[in-house]
C-alpha cells in the first residue's frame, strides 16, 4: 500500500489545519469512509423508520428478501434489516463508551505509575493487579443478575470497564518502564521540562500506536463480551446489539432451520466493522510514523 | 480467504446438509448400534455421575426411574391411573381412619446381584432414613408422613402414617415424576454402617429389568444393559424390554443437537424446538413427531403453563389488574411466534388432557360460558382454536395437516380468553391506572409500574421464548415489562420468596392430573402465605393465593375418597374459584416435544399407535421399551 | 535496590493481591440473588409436585444449613472461610454436587481444562506472533497486509460463532469429527490418549483460531513500532541481513509486552473455557463454574475463582521476576 504523506514540519505552537495534511493516506481514507458509513447510517437511518424493529410479529416469519425487506424476516416476525441497523448503533455506542473509558482509566494509571514510579506505582499496581488477577467470566455470571435487571444495557458496559482497564493499565506501564529509561526523555528531563509534560510529549506519542490498536481491540471486546453475555443470556436481549441478534438466531437455530441471513448478517456487519476501525487505527499508525520519519 | 470461504460454505451447507446417515457399527461406547437404544438426557450433563445412593443425591435420570430403581405402586400418567410394581395388588387400608396400611409385595423379584427383595430391604429403608434424618437430604419425603412400620413376614408389611391417606399408593409409591420412597439393598448398604451418609453407591445394584454397565465419570452418558434375569426384576412382569442396551448421552445444545439427530446418532430427543424439530423432519425422514397434523406432539403432559403473579404485592392484589394482563395477552400470536402454532390452551389451571377433562374442564364448561366481569362483559372465546387454524391456514400451513372442525378442540384446546386491550384498559381505569405520558400503565398513584417477568433462561427453551414473546404482547398494550430470564437455582429463588416474585412463568402448582387433586393444590394452606415483602422462603403455593375460601375447601377435603363425587366437586369448585378471580393466567399444556428417529427402532407410541405417553423419563417409557422393535439396521 | 529487597517487596505485593482477591471473591457470589438452599429445595419440591409437607421441607432447610456450613452471620462465615482456605486449602462441600468436596469436583475437571486451554493459548499465541512479526516487519510488502487481513477477518468473529462454524465444517459438512465428545473411561492407554485427541481436536482448533488473530495483530503492530527504533536502522546500515534484524533486534523487543500479555492470559483461562465447554460437550472447569453459578454453589466458585486469581498473581509475579533479565534496561532500577 502506498502512501500518500506530506511531511510537513510541525511546531510547538499548535496545530494548524493544513498540517493536518499529513494524515491523510489510503488506509485511513477506507478505513474512516467505512466506520462513517456504519456509524452515521446506524444514527440517521433510523429516522425514516416508523416500525420499532424489536417488537415481535410484525410481520410474517421468515420471509425471504424483497423491497419491503431487505434482508427477509426472522422467526420472531422481525425485518432484519431494521434490526441490524439498530443493533449497529447500540453495539458502536456501547463500543465506544466502554474503549473510551478503558482507554482514558488504563492510560493514565498505566503511564503515571510506570513513569513516576516509588510507593504511588506500588499502591497503584497493587490496585491493578487485584483488578486482573480476578476473572471477568465469572464475576459477569455472578453479577448477571445485577446486569438484567437494570433499565439500560449500558450496565454491561460499565461492568466490562470495572473489570477490563486493568490489563491495558499493565501493559502501559511496562512500557512506560521501558521507555523511562531511554536517551530522550533523560534529554528532556535534563532540559528542564516536569512530569506532565514529559509524559505529554515525550512518552504518548510513543506509546500512542499501541494506544490505538488497544482502543479498537477494546471496541471489539466490549461489543464480544457484550455478544458473549447475551449468548449465554446475561445480557437484556430484547434490546436490538450485534450481541442480541447472534442470541436470537442461535435460539430459534437459524443456521438449521435455512434462514441463513440472519445469522450471516451480523456477523459480515461485525467484520466490515472492524475492518474499518482497524484500518482508521494503522492509518493513524503510519502517519504518524511518517510524521516521525521513520518510515 | 476467509470471508470467501465462509460465503460458499452457506449455499454448501444447504445442499449438504441432505445428508442422511452413514451407517454406524458399534456406538461410541462399545456396544452394536442395533442393540442400543440412544436416547437424548433429561436433564443434560450430569454434575456427579457417580452420586447414586437415593438417600442422598438425585439419581433418577439418566435411567435410574425408568430402568434402575423400581417403586411399590408406578403411575399410568396416561390414563391417570396407579398400578402395582412391586406391590402385590393396591394396599389394603386397615382402620376407618386411613393411618394404617397392609402392603403385600410380589414374591421373586430379585436384585441385579442375585439377592432376593424382600420387606427386609424396605424396613431397612425406613429404619435408616429414620436414624440419620437430619443428615439424609432426600428422605422428608416419606419420613414426614411415615409413623411407624411392622415386618410381618418377608412379603408383608404394615405401615402406620401421621395423618390420614387417601391416596397411600401415591405416597408411598409413584404420583408423577417418580416416588419419594426408593428401597434399597439392605445388604450393599447395611455394611456400611454410618458410612451410609455418604455412600457414593457407584455402580448402584439395581431393582429393574437394566444393570449399569458403564458410566462416564464426566456426566455426560450412562450406559444400561438388560439384566439376563429381567423376568426376576421389578417390573418384568410387564413384558420382555426389547433394547438389550440403553444409552442416555446428552448431545449438548440444540444447535449440535440437531446436527446429530439428523445425522441418526440417537434416537429419541427431549424437548427440541418445534420449527427445530420441522427442519429435521424435512432432512431427514425417519424423524417423527407424535401426530402428522398440528399440534404434532403430545398435550398430555401432567402440569401446565401458566403466569403466577405475586397476588401479595401491588398492583396484582387487584383482581381488575390481574384480568387486564390476562386480556391483553395475544396468545394466539405469541404461540405462533413462539411455538409455531403448536400448542394446546387450557382455561382452567389444569391441564387439557383426555384424564382431566371429563373430570374438570366438562364440569366446569358451563361455569366457563357464563363467566362474567364485574361491569358485565363476559372474557371467555370458545372460538380460540378456530381463530388459530385460520391464522395458522393464512400463513401457509398446509390443510392436510391442520385439524378438522370436529377436532379443534382436541387439538388446540376447547378457548381460552379474548384479546381485548381496549377492556384491559377499562378495567385498569377502574382502579386509577391509566397510561403515563410514555405510554405506559402506571401505578394507581401515577408513579412509573414495571412489569418483572421472570423465566427460564437456555434450560427450558420453548418456555423461555413464550416469556419474551408474552412479554412483547403485554408491551404492545401498554404495559412496561422487563424480561429477566433466569438460571435453575434463581428460578428457585424468585418462586419460593416473596420479595424477589413480582410476575413468573412456571407448573409447580398446576399439575393436577387426575381425580388427586390435593396433591397438587394441598399446599394452599394458611401456613403457605408469608408476608408480601418478606424473604423468608415459601413451602408451596407459588400462585401466592391468601383466599381463605380455598383454604377451608382444601382442608375439608382432606378426609374425603379421591374419587368420591364431593371431592371431585370440590376441586372443580377451586378451579372455579381460582379462575374467576385470575389468580393465575394458564395458558397452555406443555408441549412434549419429543421427536423419534425409526432408522434402528421402530414402533414408537404414536397417536396412532398409541400405547404409552412418549415421554422417556416417566413409567410410560417402560411401556415403550417393552414394545419397540428393532429394524435390524 | 538490591535483588533480595526488590524480591522480597514483590512477594509482599503478590500476597496483598492474594487476600484482597480473596476477600472479594468471597463477597461477591454472596450478592447473588440464589440461594443455594433454595435452588435445591425448589428443585426437589417440583419432583414431588409440591406436596412435601411444610414441616418436612422445614425440617431439610435447617438441615441443610448446617450442612452446607451456611449457619451463622456473614462476618463469622468469612472467618471460616478464611481459615479453611487459607490454612487447610479444603473449600468444603459442594452444594450442587452434594456430598462431593469441592476439591474432588474441581480437581476431577482441572486437568482437561488445563491441558486443552495451556496448549491452545501457547500455540495461537506462538503462530499470531510469528506472522504477526513477519507481517510487522516486512510491513510495506503486499504479504504483510494480505496476513493483516486474516487476522481482522478471524479476530472479530464472535467465539460461539466460530465454534459453530468449525463443528459445522469438520463435525457434519465433513464429518471428520464428532459432533460432541465422548472421552472414553478407563485406564489410559495409548489408544485412549488417541481418542481423547481426537474428540479434543475441534475444540482445540476453535480456541487457536479465537486468539490467532488478535496476536497478529498486536504483534504487527508493536513489531512496526519497533522496526522504527533507531537501532534497528543503524543495524541495517551496519550491514546486518533481514532475518538477523527481524529476529535478534525487533523479536526481542517486540516481545516483551507480548510475554506479559501471554503470561496474565494464561491467567485468564476460565474465561475461554466457559463457552468451548458448553459448546464442544468438554468435560472442563468452565461447564462446573457455570453449574455453580446457576445453583448459587458459593464453595465451589470460591473454589475454582480462587485457583484462577493464584494462577493470575503467580504468572505476573513470575513476570515481574523475569523481566528485569529479559530488559537490561530496567535491571538498574
Amino acid at each position: 500500500m502506498t502512501q500518500d504523506a506530506m511531511a510537513l514540519p510541525t511546531t510547538r505552537s499548535g496545530l494548524r489545519w493544513r498540517e493536518l495534511y499529513w494524515l491523510v493516506n489510503l488506509r485511513l481514507a477506507i478505513g474512516l469512509t467505512i466506520v462513517l458509513i456504519l456509524a452515521v447510517g446506524s444514527l440517521v437511518l433510523p429516522l425514516f423508520n416508523t416500525v420499532d424493529p424489536s417488537v415481535q410479529a410484525s410481520y410474517w416469519k421468515n420471509l425471504p428478501p424483497s423491497f419491503k425487506h431487505l434482508l427477509g424476516t426472522n422467526a420472531l416476525g422481525q425485518d432484519t434489516f431494521w434490526y441490524l441497523v439498530y443493533s449497529v448503533r447500540n453495539s458502536l455506542v456501547l463500543g465506544f463508551v466502554v474503549a473510551i473509558g478503558v482507554t482514558v482509566i488504563s492510560t493514565i494509571v498505566g503511564l503515571s505509575a510506570g513513569y513516576i514510579g516509588g510507593s504511588f506505582e506500588r499502591v497503584v499496581m497493587l490496585v491493578v493487579d487485584t483488578f486482573i488477577t480476578i476473572p471477568l467470566l465469572p464475576i459477569l455470571i455472578i453479577l448477571g443478575a445485577v446486569i438484567r435487571g437494570s433499565s439500560t444495557f449500558l450496565t454491561v458496559g460499565l461492568v466490562i470497564i470495572i473489570f477490563g482497564w486493568a490489563w491495558g493499565a499493565r501493559t502501559v506501564r511496562s512500557m512506560a518502564l521501558t521507555l523511562r529509561e531511554r536517551e530522550f526523555i533523560n534529554m528532556a528531563r535534563f532540559s528542564g521540562a516536569n512530569t506532565l509534560q514529559i509524559l505529554v510529549s515525550e512518552i504518548f506519542p510513543y506509546v500512542s500506536a499501541f494506544l490505538l490498536v488497544g482502543f479498537i481491540n477494546t471496541v471489539l471486546f466490549a461489543i464480544n463480551t457484550e455478544a458473549t453475555l447475551a449468548v449465554i443470556g446475561l445480557s437484556k436481549v430484547e434490546v436490538p446489539t450485534l450481541g442480541s441478534i447472534i442470541f436470537w438466531a442461535l435460539s430459534y437455530n437459524a443456521m438449521f432451520t435455512g434462514n441463513y441471513i440472519w445469522i450471516v448478517a451480523p456477523i459480515v456487519t461485525t467484520v466490515v466493522l472492524f475492518l474499518g476501525l482497524f484500518l482508521t487505527s494503522t492509518g493513524f499508525n503510519a502517519a504518524f510514523a511518517t510524521k516521525r520519519g521513520v518510515a | 480467504m476467509v470471508k470467501l470461504s465462509r460465503y460458499l460454505m452457506v449455499p454448501m451447507l444447504g445442499v449438504l446438509m441432505g445428508t442422511t446417515s452413514f451407517a454406524q457399527e458399534m456406538t461410541d461406547v462399545g456396544t452394536p448400534r442395533s442393540e442400543t437404544l440412544i436416547v437424548q438426557t433429561f436433564d443434560g450433563k450430569v454434575a456427579t455421575p457417580d452420586a447414586q445412593n437415593p438417600f442422598i443425591s438425585y439419581a433418577i435420570w439418566r435411567g435410574f426411574r425408568e430402568l434402575g430403581w423400581s417403586s411399590l405402586w408406578e403411575m399410568d400418567t396416561a390414563s391417570g391411573q396407579s398400578y402395582p410394581e412391586l406391590a402385590d395388588g393396591m394396599p389394603e387400608v386397615l382402620n376407618a381412619e386411613h393411618t394404617k396400611f397392609r402392603i403385600k409385595i410380589r414374591p421373586g423379584v430379585f436384585w441385579s446381584d442375585g439377592v432376593e427383595f424382600t420387606t427386609a430391604d424396605m424396613a431397612y429403608t425406613l429404619d435408616t432414613a429414620f436414624k440419620y434424618r437430619e443428615k439424609l437430604t432426600r428422605v422428608s419425603g416419606y419420613t414426614s408422613i411415615v409413623k411407624s412400620w411392622t415386618v410381618i413376614d418377608p412379603y408383608t408389611m404394615e405401615v402406620e402414617t401421621s395423618e390420614p391417606s387417601y391416596s397411600f399408593e401415591t405416597s408411598m409409591g409413584v404420583y408423577t415424576w417418580g416416588a419419594r420412597f426408593v428401597p434399597v439393598p439392605k445388604h450393599i448398604f447395611e455394611p456400611q454402617g454410618e458410612n451410609v451418609v455418604t455412600f457414593k453407591n457407584a455402580p448402584a445394584v439395581t431393582l429393574g429389568p437394566y444393570k449399569i454397565k458403564a458410566f462416564d465419570p464426566n456426566g455426560f452418558w450412562q450406559l444400561w444393559e438388560r439384566r439376563e434375569d429381567w423376568q426376576r426384576s421389578g417390573w418384568g412382569n410387564l413384558g420382555e424390554p426389547k433394547a438389550k442396551y440403553v444409552l442416555y448421552k446428552d448431545f449438548g445444545a440444540e444447535e449440535t443437537r440437531t446436527l446429530a439427530f439428523v445425522q441418526n446418532q440417537y434416537d429419541i430427543d427431549t424437548f427440541m424446538s418445534p420449527d427445530s424439530i420441522q427442519a429435521a423432519k424435512a432432512r431427514n425422514p425417519n424423524i417423527q413427531t407424535f401426530s402428522d397434523r398440528f399440534p404434532y406432539h403430545d398435550m398430555n403432559d401432567a402440569c401446565s403453563w401458566a403466569v403466577y403473579m405475586n397476588q401479595q404485592k401491588a398492583p396484582y392484589d387487584l383482581e381488575a389488574v390481574r384480568w387486564a394482563l390476562a386480556l391483553s395477552l395475544d396468545l394466539k400470536q405469541v404461540g405462533i411466534t413462539a411455538l409455531s402454532g403448536q400448542f394446546k390452551v387450557a382455561a382452567l389451571p389444569i391441564a387439557d388432557t383426555p384424564v382431566t377433562n371429563p373430570i374438570y374442564y366438562e364440569a366446569s364448561a358451563q361455569f366457563l360460558n357464563d363467566l362474567t366481569l364485574a361491569d358485565g362483559y363476559k372474557p371467555y372465546d370458545p372460538n380460540f382454536g378456530a381463530d388459530l387454524v385460520a391464522a395458522l391456514k393464512a400463513q401457509g400451513a398446509p390443510e392436510s395437516e391442520l385439524p378438522t372442525a370436529e377436532n379443534i378442540a382436541a387439538s388446540f384446546g376447547g378457548g381460552w380468553w379474548k384479546h381485548d386491550p381496549a377492556q384491559a384498559e377499562k378495567l385498569l381505569a377502574s382502579v386509577g391506572m391509566t397510561k403515563g405520558a410514555d405510554g405506559f400503565f402506571t401505578m394507581p398513584d401515577g408513579s412509573p409500574w414495571v412489569v418483572t417477568l421472570t423465566t427460564p433462561g437456555d434450560w427450558n427453551k420453548n418456555l423461555q421464548r413464550l416469556g419474551f414473546s408474552i412479554a412483547d404482547s403485554w408491551k404492545k398494550a401498554g404495559f412496561n415489562v422487563s424480561v429477566q430470564q433466569v438460571d435453575n437455582g434463581e428460578f428457585g429463588s424468585t418462586q419460593s420468596t416473596n420479595s424477589k416474585l413480582d410476575v413468573m412463568l412456571n407448573w409447580g402448582n398446576t399439575c393436577v392430573y387426575n381425580a388427586n387433586w390435593r396433591n397438587s393444590w394441598g399446599v394452599f394452606k394458611s401456613d403457605n402465605v408469608k408476608d408480601a415483602t418478606s424473604d423468608e422462603p415459601l413451602n408451596g403455593n407459588w400462585m401466592r393465593v391468601t383466599d381463605q375460601g380455598i383454604f377451608d375447601i382444601v382442608t375439608k377435603s382432606a378426609s374425603l375418597p379421591t374419587g368420591s363425587a364431593e371431592n371431585i366437586a370440590n376441586g372443580n369448585a377451586i378451579a372455579q374459584k381460582l379462575t374467576a378471580t385470575m389468580q393465575a393466567i394458564n395458558l397452555m399444556s406443555i408441549p412434549t416435544t419429543v421427536p423419534t428417529n425409526s432408522t434402528y427402532w421402530t414402533n414408537y407410541s404414536k397417536q396412532d399407535n398409541f400405547y404409552a405417553a412418549p415421554y422417556t423419563w416417566w413409567s410410560s417409557f417402560k411401556k415403550t421399551l417393552v414394545n419397540i422393535t428393532p429394524t435390524g439396521k | 535496590m538490591g535483588i533480595v529487597q526488590y524480591v522480597a517487596k514483590r512477594l509482599g505485593l503478590f500476597l496483598a493481591v492474594l487476600f484482597i482477591g480473596l476477600t472479594i471473591t468471597f463477597f461477591l457470589p454472596r450478592l447473588m440473588p440464589v440461594n443455594p438452599i433454595d435452588g435445591y429445595i425448589s428443585q426437589l419440591m417440583s419432583l414431588s409436585s409440591g406436596s412435601l409437607s411444610s414441616e418436612a421441607v422445614a425440617e431439610l432447610r435447617v438441615n441443610l444449613e448446617e450442612l452446607y456450613g451456611l449457619k451463622g452471620d456473614l462476618l463469622s462465615q468469612y472467618v471460616s472461610y478464611l481459615e479453611r482456605v487459607l490454612l487447610r486449602f479444603d473449600f468444603g462441600p459442594s452444594f450442587a454436587y452434594y456430598p462431593a468436596t469441592v476439591s474432588d469436583v474441581v480437581l476431577n475437571a482441572l486437568p482437561w481444562t488445563l491441558a486443552l486451554l495451556l496448549t491452545t493459548t501457547v500455540l495461537g499465541w506462538a503462530l499470531g506472533n510469528m506472522v504477526g512479526l513477519v507481517a510487522g516487519y516486512f510491513h510495506t510488502k503486499r504479504l504483510a497486509t494480505l496476513l493483516e487481513i486474516v487476522g481482522i477477518l478471524i479476530y472479530p468473529i464472535p467465539y460461539y460463532i466460530l465454534a459453530v462454524s468449525v463443528i459445522l465444517l469438520f463435525a457434519y459438512v465433513f464429518p471428520v469429527f464428532p459432533l460432541s465428545a465422548t472421552f472414553p473411561v478407563g485406564e489410559m492407554s495409548l489408544n485412549k490418549l488417541g481418542l481423547i485427541l481426537y474428540n479434543a481436536f475441534l475444540p482445540a482448533l476453535a480456541l487457536v483460531l479465537a486468539g490467532f488473530g488478535w496476536n497478529i495483530l498486536s504483534m504487527k503492530a508493536l513489531a512496526i513500532a519497533t522496526t522504527e527504533e533507531p537501532y534497528v536502522t543503524y543495524a541495517r546500515l551496519k550491514g546486518a541481513s533481514n532475518w538477523t534484524r527481524m529476529t535478534r533486534y525487533v523479536f526481542r523487543n517486540a516481545m516483551l509486552p507480548q510475554v506479559t500479555a501471554l503470561a496474565l492470559s494464561i491467567g485468564t483461562i476460565f474465561n475461554g473455557a466457559l463457552l468451548t465447554e458448553i459448546i464442544f460437550s468438554y468435560p472442563g472447569v468452565g461447564l462446573i463454574m457455570r453449574t455453580a453459578a446457576t445453583g448459587g454453589d458459593y464453595n465451589v466458585l470460591y473454589g475454582v475463582i480462587t485457583i484462577s486469581i493464584i494462577a493470575v498473581a503467580t504468572a505476573g509475579l513470575i513476570i515481574d521476576l523475569i523481566y528485569p533479565l529479559l530488559d537490561p534496561r530496567i535491571r538498574h532500577k
